[in-house]
């Protein structure tokens, strides 16, 4: 929710108001996956967003006909057979490609068991828009209707992807997908810790998949929504998370901790000030100060107008002050929308493992959108070994 | 050669030969004529259905729904194609 | 681990877009009479589908029902969510600026998003090519526009969340918004679920031969499948001691809900995971299976469906399973509205007093075992006080709420 107490940095050190909701448990994350156009795993990413180079960008391996003139982001080679199997994946879109190898490469770097216990909460924003359009569109163009492949229309539901990762790792807790497009990174995190707090089970992997395809790329270049020299990206991010009484009882390292997450919505012309609403609340739900933020990972990098509302709305919740440390994984993994919110957090510990970031760094995870949907996370560094 | 009493052309049995190794991806001497679909090549009723609408769509003819039951191994498929292009032809 | 919030919940305002009727009274009225209001498709070009009947929303007309929002910038799904809150707002007596005022959001579910927007972009496609696809239609795409829709229809402030899990997401919806009010989160949550009817879903089900010709029966010996349908439902949730303090009708309270997923298979529901899943949700309730006075069912009018829910319900309710009852014979399968549109009916069940039917069953399908009580033809007048409602989905997502009457 968002507090209309946004407290000024000015008065930083005086008494939070009464009003302010009850703190709410940190989220352990205790393995991370990613998949990007900077490449398979998190080091690949947590490189290319501490060196500010760009992913790879030719799309001729994707086999698309006709794509808008304009930068694109990759994913170079997905490692399907070696990562998901070479049984049972013919009928797999890109969507569910990407999700399943960003929740391989989770589970290998989580060093704890998975099985009947464990959740997934998944954000996308149409599910494969490339699987449902041409879905439809084989409805128009076959000699009748319905002669469709019933084995493609699975991929044509939004939570096929999260189905997927169930049913191929035997995952029987809470299965939830968050159609959030931008909010899908603080969203999917939001659900899972209240779905955490009921127990539905006692480890999620929370993750955003967004694919490139034609449709989508002409989507964004089309509706003017993204700058015309920033680049339509893909890609996948999951993060293990669990209780931290849970994961330090078990003796699994945090690598970092979601002190917060929180979302609001604002009406039109109201987004920065949202915004900053929902950002002061999130510091104060985890009874941190502006001050302490250390690095900001922002969310709305190269989309048109959102960009500046974004970084107003930061800079007005942390009294007019700028973080230390900026990060903008778009400018190297380009526009990623359902799987951007993940990637943040994502390339926030990449880059706390790649460089030498202090301790315990505070840092914000924002993201905004043009139908109003605010929303901040802040995570702490943790063990990052 | 079918090894039922079936109208199918060799043409015909090899398409569907090559429909269901394709559907359910085996390599080509792994099918034999009995071999079961779900025992033995991990086929589901989405697979079982997807050979129904390839059939349909290759050949060109229409199959009832309720025919599935029959389409357990290739001889059932051809069994159930067989009848139903003759079905087509007597109309 | 387990940490129940301390508040209790209550429904307190109902909404509904559907085909049987705008608003919870002539939806509930339609149910009661066991009317059936599938009908053949308008909406898209049915030529050379064997099959064209559907629960289509027919004639529906935005601009009567919305006054926050612009009909014209949002896709059907987002403008059916939105009027069906309007409506619930409506429906609870609540002025609408003490709702804006307070700390509100919005969790819808869906299954196929704005699938009405991505068939006409589609079509664009078809004709002209991707470069063609007309830029308003793209930015109405996005599923997520649905709580959006609602949150900019009533000028919410609070979190609008949209959730895409298939056929059980209204479910998730509710259970989700429970949590929220009951912990202190917001003080009001409109909770609910939209769907468009689309060609691609009507040829995958058909495809499928799960597609009924014309008539839908769950439970019939002679049932030949679903049929597709549409509409947007909404509930508003609120503290009890607030509904009590400006003396708002109850109509039910949230006792408990659980998720849970069968990891088995994307279409093949499992009988033992359902089973665990309303074990969960009746200790979520903190109810024992004998306090259970009436389910409404998932009831897709398959036999997979009805052979696996009967199953599930006698493997925890043993031998005396409540009358079950499928509304989808009347109304068709709503998709992401569907166990929207089961807790509404659930809810006037609780406060009217009565067993939703299940239309059209002529004889009760023998393989289904004994004492299935599918209450045929019209609703039976009784006082249940706590009811169970159903929803499965695609992927093996199931989700299942419990709801009781406030005495």
């Amino acid at each position: 929710m968002t507090s209309a107490t946004a407290a000024p940095a000015a008065v930083a050190t005086a008494p939070r108001p009464a009003s302010t909701p009850f703190a709410v448990t940190p989220l352990a994350v205790t393995a991370v996956g990613a998949v990007s156009a900077a490449g398979i795993g998190l080091d690949a990413l947590g490189r290319a967003v501490a060196e500010g180079t760009a992913g790879h960008t030719d799309p001729s391996g994707l086999g698309e006909e006709s794509l808008p003139p304009r930068p694109v982001r990759v994913v170079p080679d997905l490692p399907v057979a070696e990562l998901i199997g070479r049984k049972g994946t013919r009928h797999l879109d890109r969507t569910t490609k990407l999700a399943l190898v960003a929740c391989r490469l989770t589970l290998d770097a989580h060093p704890g068991q998975t099985g009947e216990r464990s959740g997934v909460v998944l954000g996308t924003s149409t599910g494969s828009i490339r699987s449902s359009s041409e879905f439809s569109l084989e409805t128009l163009r076959q000699e009748r209707p319905y002669l469709v492949n019933p084995s493609l229309f699975p991929n044509t539901v939004m939570n096929c992807a999260a189905g997927q990762i169930a049913i191929r790792h035997k995952l029987h807790g809470v299965n939830a997908t968050i159609a959030g497009g931008h909010l899908s990174g603080v969203q999917a995190l939001r659900y899972a810790r209240n779905a955490l707090r009921q127990g539905h089970a006692d480890r999620i992997l929370v993750g955003g998949v967004e694919e490139f395809c034609a449709q989508s790329a002409w989507g964004w270049h089309l509706s003017g929504s993204l700058a015309a020299d920033a680049p339509v990206g893909e890609g996948a991010a999951m993060l293990m998370v669990e209780q931290e009484a849970e994961a330090s009882a078990a003796g699994r390292p945090v690598l970092a901790r979601v002190l917060a997450c929180e979302t609001g919505y604002s009406a039109p012309g109201r987004l920065a000030d949202g915004l900053a609403s929902v950002v002061t609340t999130a510091l104060e739900r985890c009874d941190r100060w502006p001050e302490q933020v250390g690095a900001v990972s922002y969310g709305a990098t190269g989309l048109t107008g959102l960009q500046r509302i974004e970084e107003r709305g930061v800079r007005t919740a942390l009294g007019g002050r700028s973080p230390a440390r900026r990060l903008a994984v778009k400018e190297s993994v380009g526009e990623c929308f359902s799987a951007a919110g993940i990637l943040q957090i994502a390339a926030l510990i990449g880059t706390w493992q790649h460089t030498t970031a202090p301790a315990g760094e505070l840092a914000l995870v924002t993201a905004v959108a043009r139908d109003g949907n605010v929303g901040c996370a802040v995570v702490e560094a943790g063990h990052l070994g | 050669m079918p090894s039922t009493a079936s109208t199918l052309t060799t043409e015909q049995d090899e398409t569907l030969r090559a429909i269901v190794t394709d559907v359910l991806e085996l390599e080509p001497e792994e099918l034999t004529d009995t071999s079961s679909f779900i025992d033995d090549h991990d086929a589901d009723s989405l697979l079982a259905i997807e050979i129904l609408a390839r059939i349909e769509k290759d050949l060109g003819v229409a199959i009832p729904q309720d025919d599935l039951t029959e389409m357990t191994n290739l001889d059932g498929v051809r069994a159930v194609v067989s009848r139903s292009l003759k079905e087509a032809a007597d109309v | 681990m387990s940490e129940r919030g301390t508040r209790r919940v209550v429904v307190t305002g109902l909404g509904a877009v559907s085909s049987a009727g705008m608003g919870a009274d002539e939806f509930t009225a339609s149910i009661r009479a066991g009317r059936r209001t599938t009908s053949a498709v308008r909406s898209f070009d049915t030529t050379g589908f064997p099959h064209v009947h559907a629960g289509e929303v027919h004639d529906f007309e935005p601009r009567r029902w919305l006054r926050g929002i612009d009909p014209g910038q949002w896709g059907r799904s987002s403008q059916f969510a939105a009027s069906a809150a309007r409506l619930a707002v409506e429906d609870a007596g609540l002025a609408a600026d003490d709702l804006a005022r307070g700390r509100a959001g919005s969790v819808m579910g869906t299954t196929s998003g704005e699938s009405a927007v991505i068939e006409e972009l589609v079509g664009a496609w078809a004709a002209d090519g991707l470069k063609s696809l007309p830029p308003d239609l793209v930015g109405s795409a996005p599923a997520g526009r649905i709580a959006a829709a609602v949150n900019s229809e009533l000028g919410l402030s609070g979190e609008a969340l949209t959730l895409a899990t298939a056929c059980s997401a209204s479910n998730y919806a509710l259970g989700y918004a429970f949590d929220m009010v009951a912990g202190g989160d917001a003080d009001y949550m409109l909770a609910g679920g939209a769907d468009s009817l689309n060609r691609w879903a009507h040829a995958g089900f058909y495809r499928l031969g799960a597609l009924a010709e014309e008539i839908c029966r769950p439970f019939d010996a002679d049932r030949s499948g679903i049929l597709t349908a549409e509409g947007g439902v909404a509930l508003l949730l609120e503290p009890y001691e607030r509904a009590v303090a400006r003396g708002a009708r109850i109509y039910a309270e949230v006792l408990g809900y659980s998720v849970n997923c069968d990891a088995e298979h994307m279409v093949h529901p499992d009988p033992t995971s359902i089973a665990a899943c309303i074990r969960a949700a009746h200790r979520s309730a903190g109810v024992e299976p004998e306090q259970i006075d009436y389910i409404c069912a998932h009831g897709t009018g398959t036999r997979t469906n009805d052979a696996t829910e009967v199953a599930a319900a006698r493997a925890v309710f043993g031998d005396r399973i409540p009358p079950i009852s499928s509304i989808k014979s009347m109304i068709g399968h709503t998709m992401g509205a569907a166990s929207g549109f089961g807790a509404l009916i659930c809810c006037r069940a609780l406060y009217d007093g009565f067993l939703p039917p299940t239309a059209g069953v002529e004889r009760t399908d023998p393989d289904l075992g004994p004492g299935v009580d599918p209450v045929p033809g019209r609703a039976r007048p009784a006082q249940p006080r706590i009811v169970e409602n159903h929803g499965f989905a695609f992927g093996g997502n199931n989700a299942i709420t419990i709801l009781g009457r406030v005495a």
